[in-house]
């Protein structure tokens, strides 16, 4: 027994704490989601499936040493960007968005594959680059951040575009962009901002900002959604009304409860109680996250982990931040726990990836 | 060296920019939880309140409306529950689909279809209930409910709808009800700890409200209090289960000192015609009789008239609407003297001897002007009791003469002139009881005494309602004691208002009756022919109402071929004598003579009373 488990230790690589949090979390996500979707067996079970999917592909996706991401960065990035060019191409389209590829037993949001092999690309590009980063070196990283940005941005998608301009400005950010450009870009950014507003924001996602701002000004049109989730989650107390008891979730009043609103459904039937449980196991694994990239062998690995566990933190915050109304509703599922195919199969291959990262020393470390 | 050194720096960098952004992270999850903390433990019951106005609806449950008996415990007004199938308007966007729809389901006639476009805006923008048919089969409830869910707006409950048994002899004494108007509404609600913005169905028809008579003045006691179903609720509405009952309490009923057939027979004997009859029970002040006519029928006002039906008796020149027994103004006329005559033994200005010559007319002493009375050549030298007895125009044209204007006003309020003699009537008119300083205020002339010798004989500006009438009827029968009218048992053993005289005994009240027995027993009485209507003794009074001033009879017969210039016809009346028991008054538009015309319905109700 003692020496399978150093075989396991010696030929594996597995990190426990992030398996046992995030095998834990997915569990929850079940019990939630089975909840959220009113009872619904089909979608739990198929959900279920994918946990198991994604904690294998997570343990698999761990083995490679990291080199194998970083010599293979850049085929990864093309297929996924050829994974783009076919959904416009041959896409499901719902509610005037392309976001799908349909593969019968499964439709991929080819986005959410952006979100990982754009960081790791660009991580493996500035891993050798001398500091601070050339002026030619940022244009290109910047330029191919707004080009995928852009992409994903027209199916339109404007949520996870959104992400995948923060993954790349996290692995710039990381990699050690100077001072004086993140300056120089915030001054331009904010002067942009009445152009933006006028020209890369459908009307519906101008009227979600505005909403914002004052929710009671409509409450049953923009503002409904997030009024209910605020009632949902106020309406929970300290304990909650009980498993399968929200009486917003169940009553049809929370919108979109297994997906963007889950954590509404979690308050209000836990109440703060289950909130800070929750929140206890994000803020577990982000920390973890933070250990591991301090800890990492070279800077690819730890441009990689940061950037990659950074966009997983970022996920959960705007989720959150959506629910409680702080910022609009974009579209954000909160990772291992709403119900998503390709959301939550992404998030299982970026931790795959972080704990290959995290796990495989250098021989002469050893 | 300097490859590890960059290394080094490389590694720094970077930890302390990961650092400063899990740092911002930090902070954002302190505050995430600390907005979830005031959410969840600060704001708790705010949104917990929110929750539960999401979830739930109320429905309130329509109260069984008090219902109205006569003296006898007869039922007067009953309620008669239906089965309705009701739309929530406001909630509907499609009508011609959801009335296709339905007909699947329950088959509506024409009118029914009618009834319902018609009225659907009107009700949406209120948002009130439509009744889509009413007096569903078993049959038809069962179709409907087994298909309840796919009409989320549109369900079936109880409606009590108000019934008269007699739907025309008590349309103006208990009148009728009616849908409230928003502010109508919120006051009766507020009135029941129910809140209109809370009370989402607050639909119209589910709510009656007396709009006259008996059934507005006692609303608040017929009404009853609302129940209530709370029922959970899904965010499109639909009623999923039911939380919580509460019955509905009915409302009280009520007894009434009317009686069905003495109204019967004074509506019969009216025949129509426009009048108006007041009977009341001399013991308790109590209106056994109240009848305006023409009248209508109660019930088709309650519960849906047609537009063109509702505009004919609008429009109808009778005016069936008008309450003439509490708010037609008339001329008391010669009904007055024996009211006069008490104001002249009060304060010594005549007595039972005293007698005048009368030519036929009296002549004021001021100005030379003539005030006739209704014989050719008069009554020659005549006393008081003679003077009632034939009705004597000069007699009292002098007593009046030598009145006092204040003294004879406050002496006529006594009798119920010119104020509210009725506690529980519905808008009653005062009348008209005029002095000095009313004429000024109004027609800017100062009083001249002709003004007075005119109220003597119950002409001029004097005027009075049928049940002001009653009320002097009454008053004079019990000799100055009585309460104020009312239609409900009275519960009061002290009479409310008692004549204060000085000068009048016991015998002047009784000499009094004598010549009103006179009108009718004697041979020389103005109502002598009702004598055979009857086999006891009745005092009564008649009178006309001069409408158009007339010299002559040739001139009369002139004005008479026009039958609204007609002479009205009136007379007031008490009995069985010595010891009355009912007072009665009648008015009847146009008829011309008070003994005549208005006695023999004035007899024939008080026969009913007294069952004989």
């Amino acid at each position: 027994m003692r020496n399978y488990s150093r075989q396991l230790n010696k030929d594996l690589y597995f990190d426990p704490y992030l398996f046992i949090s995030i095998t834990l979390l997915s569990l929850m996500g079940l019990v939630f989601l089975f909840s959220a979707s009113q009872g619904n067996y089909d979608a739990t079970i198929k959900q279920f499936v994918f946990v198991i999917f994604g904690l294998l592909l997570m343990f698999l996706l761990s083995q490679p040493d990291p080199d194998f991401y970083k010599n293979n960065s850049l085929i990864f990035l093309v297929s996924s960007i050829i994974l783009i060019i076919a959904t416009f191409i041959f896409g499901n389209e719902i509610n005037g968005a392309k976001r799908w590829l349909n593969f019968g037993f499964f439709s991929l949001q080819s986005s959410e594959m952006v979100k990982i092999t754009l960081p790791v690309f660009l991580a493996a590009y500035l891993y050798d680059k001398p500091l601070p980063i050339s002026f030619k070196n940022t244009l290109i990283c910047i330029i191919l951040i707004l080009i995928l940005t852009n992409f994903v941005r027209i199916q339109p998608d404007l949520g996870t575009s959104l992400v995948i301009l923060i993954a790349g400005l996290y692995i710039l950010f990381l990699a050690g962009l100077s001072w004086r450009f993140i300056g120089v870009s915030i001054g331009i950014f904010l002067l942009s901002l009445p152009f933006i507003w006028n020209n890369f924001l459908e009307p519906f996602q101008r009227q979600r900002i505005l909403t914002l701002f004052d929710p009671t000004n409509d409450p049953y049109g923009s503002g409904w959604n997030i009024t209910q989730s605020k009632i949902a989650i106020g309406s929970g107390g300290i304990l909650g009304k009980g498993y399968q008891e929200g009486s917003q979730a169940h009553l049809d009043f929370l919108p979109e409860t297994e997906t963007d609103f889950i954590f509404s459904v979690i308050a209000e039937e836990f109440g703060f109680f289950g909130v800070c449980v929750v929140l206890l196991m994000f803020f577990f694994i982000m920390f973890r996250c933070l250990y591991l990239a301090l800890n990492a062998r070279d800077r690819f690995c730890r441009l990689t982990i940061g950037g990659l566990s950074l966009i997983f933190i970022s996920t959960v915050f705007i989720n959150l931040a959506m629910v409680i109304g702080i910022i609009p509703v974009v579209g954000m599922p909160l990772p291992f726990i709403s119900k998503g195919g390709s959301s939550l199969l992404s998030f299982y291959i970026s931790f795959g990836i972080i704990i290959s990262m995290a796990t495989h020393k250098k021989l002469m470390q050893r | 060296m300097s490859d590890i050194e960059e290394r080094r720096l490389e590694k720094k960098n970077f930890s302390n920019r990961l650092l400063f952004i899990y740092i911002f992270f930090a902070f954002l999850f302190t505050y995430f939880l600390s907005k979830t903390y005031s959410l969840q433990i600060s704001s708790f019951s705010d949104y917990e309140i929110a929750a539960l106005k999401n979830k739930t609806r109320e429905v309130l449950i329509q109260p069984r409306r008090g219902i109205i008996y006569d003296r006898n415990n007869n039922i007067l007004v009953n309620n008669i529950p239906s089965y309705n199938l009701i739309v929530s308007p406001s909630q509907i966007l499609n009508p011609d689909i959801l009335l296709k729809n339905i007909q699947q389901v329950i088959s509506l006639n024409s009118e029914e279809q009618t009834y319902f476009f018609e009225n659907f805006e009107a009700k949406a923008s209120l948002n009130r209930e439509l009744t889509i048919k009413k007096n569903l089969s078993p049959e038809e409830i069962a179709r409907f409910e087994v298909r309840r869910h796919k009409f989320p707006n549109v369900f079936i409950d109880e409606r009590f709808s108000r019934q008269h048994i007699y739907p025309h002899l008590f349309s103006h004494a208990i009148g009728f009800v009616g849908n409230p108007n928003d502010d109508e509404l919120e006051e009766i609600l507020s009135n029941q700890d129910q809140k209109l913005r809370e009370t989402r169905f607050n639909y119209s028809n589910a709510f009656l409200l007396g709009k006259t008579g008996i059934e507005s003045i006692y609303d608040k006691e017929l009404r009853g209090t609302f129940g209530k179903k709370v029922y959970e609720v899904d965010a499109k509405g639909k009623l999923l289960k039911e939380l919580k009952f509460i019955a509905p309490l009915p409302g009280r009923d009520l007894k009434t000192a009317l009686d069905i057939d003495a109204q019967k027979v004074a509506y019969d004997e009216l025949d129509s015609r426009r009048g108006a009859v007041v009977a009341v029970d001399l013991d308790t002040g109590e209106i056994n009789t109240y009848v305006s006519s023409p009248t209508f029928s109660a019930n088709k006002i309650s519960n849906g008239l047609s537009s063109s039906e509702f505009d004919r008796l609008l429009e109808d020149e009778n005016k069936p609407f008008f309450d003439r027994a509490g708010q037609g103004r008339y001329s008391p006329a010669s009904t007055i003297k024996p009211a006069i005559a008490l104001f002249g033994l009060e304060n010594n200005i005549i007595d039972w001897d005293y007698t005048i010559d009368d030519p036929g007319f009296f002549v004021l002493p001021e100005d030379g002007r003539v005030y006739r009375g209704w014989k050719k050549g008069g009554h020659g030298n005549i006393n008081l009791n003679d003077a009632i007895i034939e009705s004597s125009n000069t007699f009292f044209f002098s007593l009046a003469y030598q009145s006092d204007i204040d003294e004879l006003i406050k002496h006529l309020s006594y009798f119920g002139f010119g104020r509210n003699v009725c506690k529980d009537c519905f808008f009653p008119d005062n009348g008209l009881l005029p002095n000095p300083q009313w004429k000024i205020n109004n027609l800017n002339f100062g009083w001249f005494k002709g003004d007075t010798v005119n109220i003597g004989v119950g002409q001029g500006y004097l005027s009075a309602t049928p049940i002001q009438l009653a009320y002097y009827a009454s008053f004079l029968a019990n000799k100055g004691n009585l309460n104020n009218l009312s239609f409900v048992k009275n519960n009061i053993d002290l009479k409310e208002e008692t004549f204060k005289a000085k000068n009048i005994i016991d015998t002047d009240w009784q000499k009094l009756h004598d010549s009103m027995i006179g009108v009718i027993e004697n041979p020389k009485g103005t109502a002598k022919r009702l004598r055979n209507l009857k086999n006891y003794i009745i005092a009564a009074k008649s009178g006309t109402v001069e409408l158009v001033s007339t010299d002559t009879k040739e001139d009369y017969k002139i004005i008479r071929e026009v039958e609204g210039k007609r002479d009205h016809a009136i007379i007031v009346a008490f009995g069985p004598m010595p010891n009355p028991k009912y007072a009665v008054s009648v008015i009847i538009e146009n008829g011309e003579s008070g003994g005549s015309v208005a006695g023999p319905v004035a007899i024939k109700v008080l026969n009913s009373l007294l069952k004989k």
